[in-house]
């Protein structure tokens, strides 16, 4: 391999990639944030006594779960600004379409976490006199969480990886700026190399946690 | 504010959009082709009896399964050439990302598939006088295989929709054909309509059957 590295002009560019990786983080909380949220009140429909809201929750979630992150974000992109008059927002497009796609997992993930409770704790609980409100929030939730830890830890390291197919409608995350800096420098190894680099260093302590929370899992039987 | 839909002007356009799903095949086939047999070497690697190919096929799995697909793609279609001084279409450089990628998934599903056999079965093959590959091959390989099938139709999803994330390097699959259709008939929302439509019937059809068979296994233990 005769090829000679040179990471010279990154220091240059260091609050550029800075920058990125704030916008990177940024719309990933954003669609953890909301996309958690879509999945409590969606698994909450989907575990429901209503027919029409088992039903709407299970149409959302097939929807979004069953079409690529890029198609979804293609729609979204020319459909916003069309439909609502909103300007072309990069990251508002980015945003809504993989929250909507990060929920549909979300939900799933939650409502196996609610199923996975013993329905004998949902007997008990009511036997021993809690309201609903209360049975679910300190009796059942807590026995979920606990079941639904790892998956939901892993599926918020893809939810980080996934804020990188925001570089196709060139909202300026990690991804989109190692373009630009292998187009201005010509220097994509160094540049995609970097940005793959730190795209993992960022994800190493979600992947830290997920082993510990899986090991956990296993002990705890 | 009214938007008036045409897909007439979409429909127009079929044979590019069906050449782009024979593009979208012919990536998602051979990456099958090279994820599954590395896959399964990567599994048997990891489960082995060789502590140092066991790291390096944990190494391998974990490198993967952490990196974005589409830094991948980027990576493989801009620096690896570069780095080793070849060209590169963008059909192999698809390749090599989303094939190498999925055969890290496909190794945890060859891996869980093994670890569901009981150990009583290779006990039992040894006590009639097998070897070690011969065990592997006719006993233990076949019952694992069998465990494996809807976990395999899920990463297979999840296959295809990665593949979808090869149009950004320009490779001539179903999302690139959209692409070019959406701009010449200055119809994106209906043309990204359509190609949602299509991956979620493909991908509604494949989920469900993995669901099913899931069930019947569960069954029939």
């Amino acid at each position: 391999m005769s090829y000679a590295w040179d990471f010279s002009f990154l220091p240059h560019y260091s609050l550029v990639l800075l920058r990125a990786l704030g916008s990177t983080l940024k719309l990933a909380a954003i669609c953890l944030a909301a996309g958690f949220i879509l999945g409590c009140v969606f698994a909450a429909a989907r575990t429901s006594r209503y027919v029409v809201l088992r039903l709407l929750a299970g149409a959302y979630v097939e929807l979004f779960r069953n079409v690529p992150a890029i198609v979804l974000l293609f729609w979204f992109f020319y459909t916003i600004p069309l439909m609502t008059g909103i300007g072309n927002d990069r990251f508002l497009t980015a945003a809504i379409a993989f929250s909507l796609y990060a929920g549909a997992y979300f939900t799933e993930i939650i409502r196996s976490g609610i199923e996975a409770v013993d329905p004998g704790q949902w007997l008990a609980a009511r036997a021993l006199g809690f309201t609903p409100g209360a049975l679910f929030r300190d009796i059942i939730l807590p026995q979920a969480i606990k079941k639904m830890m790892p998956a939901l830890a892993n599926e918020s390291i893809e939810v980080v990886k996934l804020t990188t197919v925001a570089a196709t409608v060139a909202y300026p995350e990690l991804l989109y700026t190692a373009k630009l800096l292998s187009d201005t420098e010509y220097r994509p190894v160094e540049a995609y190399t970097t940005v793959a680099g730190v795209l993992l260093i960022a994800l190493l302590p979600m992947t830290l946690l997920l082993f510990r929370l899986e090991r956990g899992m296993r002990r705890s039987g | 504010m009214a938007y008036e839909w045409q897909f007439a002007p979409v429909f127009r356009y079929a044979g590019l959009l069906w050449q782009g799903v024979l593009g979208t095949l012919m990536l998602t086939g051979t990456a099958l082709l090279l994820a599954l047999p590395l896959g399964l070497v990567l599994a048997l690697l990891r489960l082995g009896k060789v502590p140092v190919l066991g790291r390096v096929a944990v190494i391998y799995i974990e490198f993967f399964r952490l990196s974005a697909a589409i830094v991948l793609l980027y990576w493989f279609y801009f620096a690896f050439p570069v780095l080793f001084d070849l060209t590169l279409d963008p059909f192999s450089a698809a390749l090599l990302a989303i094939g190498l990628q999925a055969a890290a998934f496909y190794a945890e599903v060859f891996r869980a598939g093994l670890q569901s056999v009981p150990p009583g079965q290779w006990d039992a093959a040894r006590a009639i006088g097998m070897k070690r590959a011969e065990a592997l091959r006719s006993i233990i390989l076949p019952q694992a295989l069998r465990n494996t099938v809807p976990v395999f139709l899920a990463r297979l999803v999840d296959l295809i929709k990665t593949s979808a994330l090869a149009a950004t390097i320009a490779y001539p699959d179903v999302v690139y054909a959209a692409m070019r259709v959406a701009s010449q008939t200055y119809r994106p929302i209906e043309t990204f309509t359509v190609l949602g439509a299509g991956f979620f019937i493909v991908i509604f059809c494949l989920s469900q059957a993995s669901r099913r068979l899931e069930k019947r296994l569960a069954v029939g233990r």
